[in-house]
């Protein structure tokens, strides 16, 4: 059984293309001969300069767009069967919650939608909402609530159905430092503790470096993967790793290959922080 | 509290207000009327063109025969709540309607670039010319045992003025749903109706509660108007044109049934303002003047 289970793989993508407005003079080689597998359980965060196509990637692993050729298998199935079986939950950088909806309420949604009865999601989601640390505010509104909470609450929502696979889009995008360190711990410490694969978008080297164990790091024109750094730091990841040396080398180590993909196409928007 | 009873303050003080400016004009403005550069715009001031506020409110408990009988306030009370009935048919009809057709033309693109514009269009056609046109059609209707009441095609005309600015509010609010949301919809592979009920919808709130208020305003005039045009007994509309027939005699009667129009109006609007409010509940708002 188990191992079967290690057998398949939680993301399966192999020779995919993307081409926005194909035939057309505006057509756009987003994504050119992506290969990339992930295992269960692991954290892999997709790096690298603005129009990469990170959010693209991340898109059609969600079978929010169609590739243009290749496949995508998540949890060995097709995307599409994937996301008629609700086998991913997604998180934006723009947390997206229902205004008209109470904080419990909008957790609750994707219990809604896979026709759970009234008692069995708000128990679930009020579960959810002390996994990231907001019990108190179940019935407050999401405008009620700071940024950094919304966010958390986006989070909640994504988990809520226990998903195998997370995909998220620079959700802490719009955070302050500290909360964003905060939040990374806090995921950290959550996708642990529901054995929770990650796929990660993020501008920002330490980010990727703390919370993942590989770092894809991509280039744009055509977007591809330059290459893929293993972080192993070794043991738990707390506040201690951020100064630790073994952390410095291995966002060192990206910020070199990013500066591969600068001397080929130009790298911006990457922060260095 | 106090913010519940501050427009009904104003509401009195702007009455008084009109009341005075209305008495001060009769005592020091032209008795047989005035010119200006030679236009004869300022109104006379005689009792037969401007009664006392007084007399306004004195006639009102005349009774409206010379035979006796219901007073003229009893008169035009009735009619205004005859007319508020048709009006109220009209707007939850025009409202359903509306909706109806901004969820159809969401959906398709295309309806939306083939339709819209005959809808604009619709809303050119002066009420008074299809008025008669529309009566004249509900009267050769008959189902049955069951033939069309004229009531229903002044309901209709209501309808036909309510559903208009529902429409364009509420396609307008059904497109503005946020596309995280939606994206987030896709991602949980809701269907259309689906997402049309639980994020399209309640996005198209904030934009369909101004709408009807334009719709309720609309199925008044639409109905006053079509009560006046195909001349439907026992509504305001009819009384308005009665009594300002009598006005020579009895002046202050058309006052009254001008009085009870206003009235119909602004009972509207404070139904439309109680949905605002139920609708609104719970929603970020900014600080409404
Ligand atoms: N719907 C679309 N239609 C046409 N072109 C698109 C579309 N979405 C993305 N693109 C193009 O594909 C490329 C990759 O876009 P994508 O959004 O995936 O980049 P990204 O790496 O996420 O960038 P960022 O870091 O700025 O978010 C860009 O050149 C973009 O212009
Ligand atoms: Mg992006």
């Amino acid at each position: 059984m188990t191992n079967q289970v290690a057998a398949v793989h939680a993301v399966e993508i192999a020779g995919l293309n993307k081409i926005f407005n194909a035939g057309k003079s505006s057509a756009v080689e987003a994504l050119v001969d992506v290969d990339l597998r992930i295992a269960p359980g692991e954290f892999v965060s997709l790096i690298g300069p603005s129009g990469c196509g990170k959010s693209t990637l991340l898109r059609l692993i969600a079978n929010l767009l169609e590739p243009s050729s290749g496949t995508v298998l998540v949890n060995g199935k097709p995307a599409a069967t994937a996301r008629q079986d609700q086998d991913y939950g997604m998180a934006f950088q723009q947390s997206g919650l229902f205004e008209w909806r109470s904080v419990v309420r909008n957790i609750e949604l994707p219990l809604e939608l896979k026709g759970w009865d009234k008692a069995k999601r708000r128990a679930r989601a009020l579960e959810m909402l002390e996994l990231v640390k907001l019990g108190d505010f179940a019935s407050h509104m999401p405008w009620q609530l700071s940024g950094g909470m919304q966010q958390r609450v986006a989070i909640a929502r994504a988990l809520a159905a226990h998903p195998p696979l997370l995909l998220m889009d620079e959700p802490f995008g719009a955070l302050d430092e500290m909360t964003r360190e905060h939040m990374q711990s806090e995921l950290l410490q959550i996708c642990a503790r529901t054995s929770t694969t990650v796929v990660f978008v993020t501008h920002s080297i330490p980010e990727a470096v703390y919370l993942s164990n590989r770092v894809v790091v991509m280039s744009p024109r055509p977007g591809r993967i330059t290459e893929i750094i293993d972080v192993d730091l070794g043991g738990e990841r707390d506040e201690g790793t951020r100064e630790d040396s073994a952390f410095y080398g291995r966002i060192t180590a990206v910020r070199e290959a990013l500066r591969g993909v600068e001397m080929t196409g130009g790298a911006r928007g990457i922060e260095d922080r | 509290m106090s913010r519940r009873l501050r427009p009904v303050v104003m509401f009195c003080v702007a009455m008084l207000l009109v009341a005075v400016l209305w008495e001060g004009y009769k005592a020091i403005g032209p008795e047989k009327g005035g010119e200006i550069l030679g236009f004869g715009i300022l109104p006379r001031t005689n009792d037969q063109v401007m009664p006392h506020v007084w007399s306004m409110i004195g006639g009102m408990f005349d009774p409206a025969q010379r035979t006796g009988g219901d007073t003229v306030l009893q008169v035009v009370l009735s009619g205004a709540w005859y007319s508020f009935r048709i009006a109220l048919v009209g707007f939850a009809v025009g409202v359903a309607f509306g909706m109806a057709i901004a969820v159809v033309l969401s959906r398709f693109r295309l309806a939306e670039r083939a339709v819209l514009p005959y809808l604009v269009i619709s809303q050119t056609v002066p009420l008074i010319a299809l008025a008669p046109l529309v009566a004249g059609w509900g009267g050769k209707l008959q189902i049955g045992d069951w033939v069309w009441p004229r009531w229903m095609s002044a309901a209709l005309l209501g309808a036909f003025l309510a559903f208009f600015p529902v429409a364009v509010g509420t396609l307008r609010g059904l497109k503005s749903a946020n596309p995280a949301s939606l994206e987030l919809m896709d991602s949980l592979a809701a269907s259309w109706w689906r997402t049309l009920i639980t994020l399209r919808f309640p996005s198209a709130v904030p934009y369909i509660v101004p709408a009807l208020k334009l719709g309720g305003a609309g199925a008044v005039v639409g109905v006053v108007v079509a009560e006046i045009s195909i001349g439907l007994k026992g509504g305001i509309g009819r009384l308005i044109i009665e009594y300002s027939r009598q006005a020579t005699s009895e002046p202050t009667k058309v006052f009254t049934s001008i009085f009870g129009a206003a009235l119909l109006g602004l009972t509207m609007a404070a139904i439309v303002a109680g949905i605002d409010a139920l609708l609104m509940r719970n929603r970020p708002r900014e600080t409404t003047s």
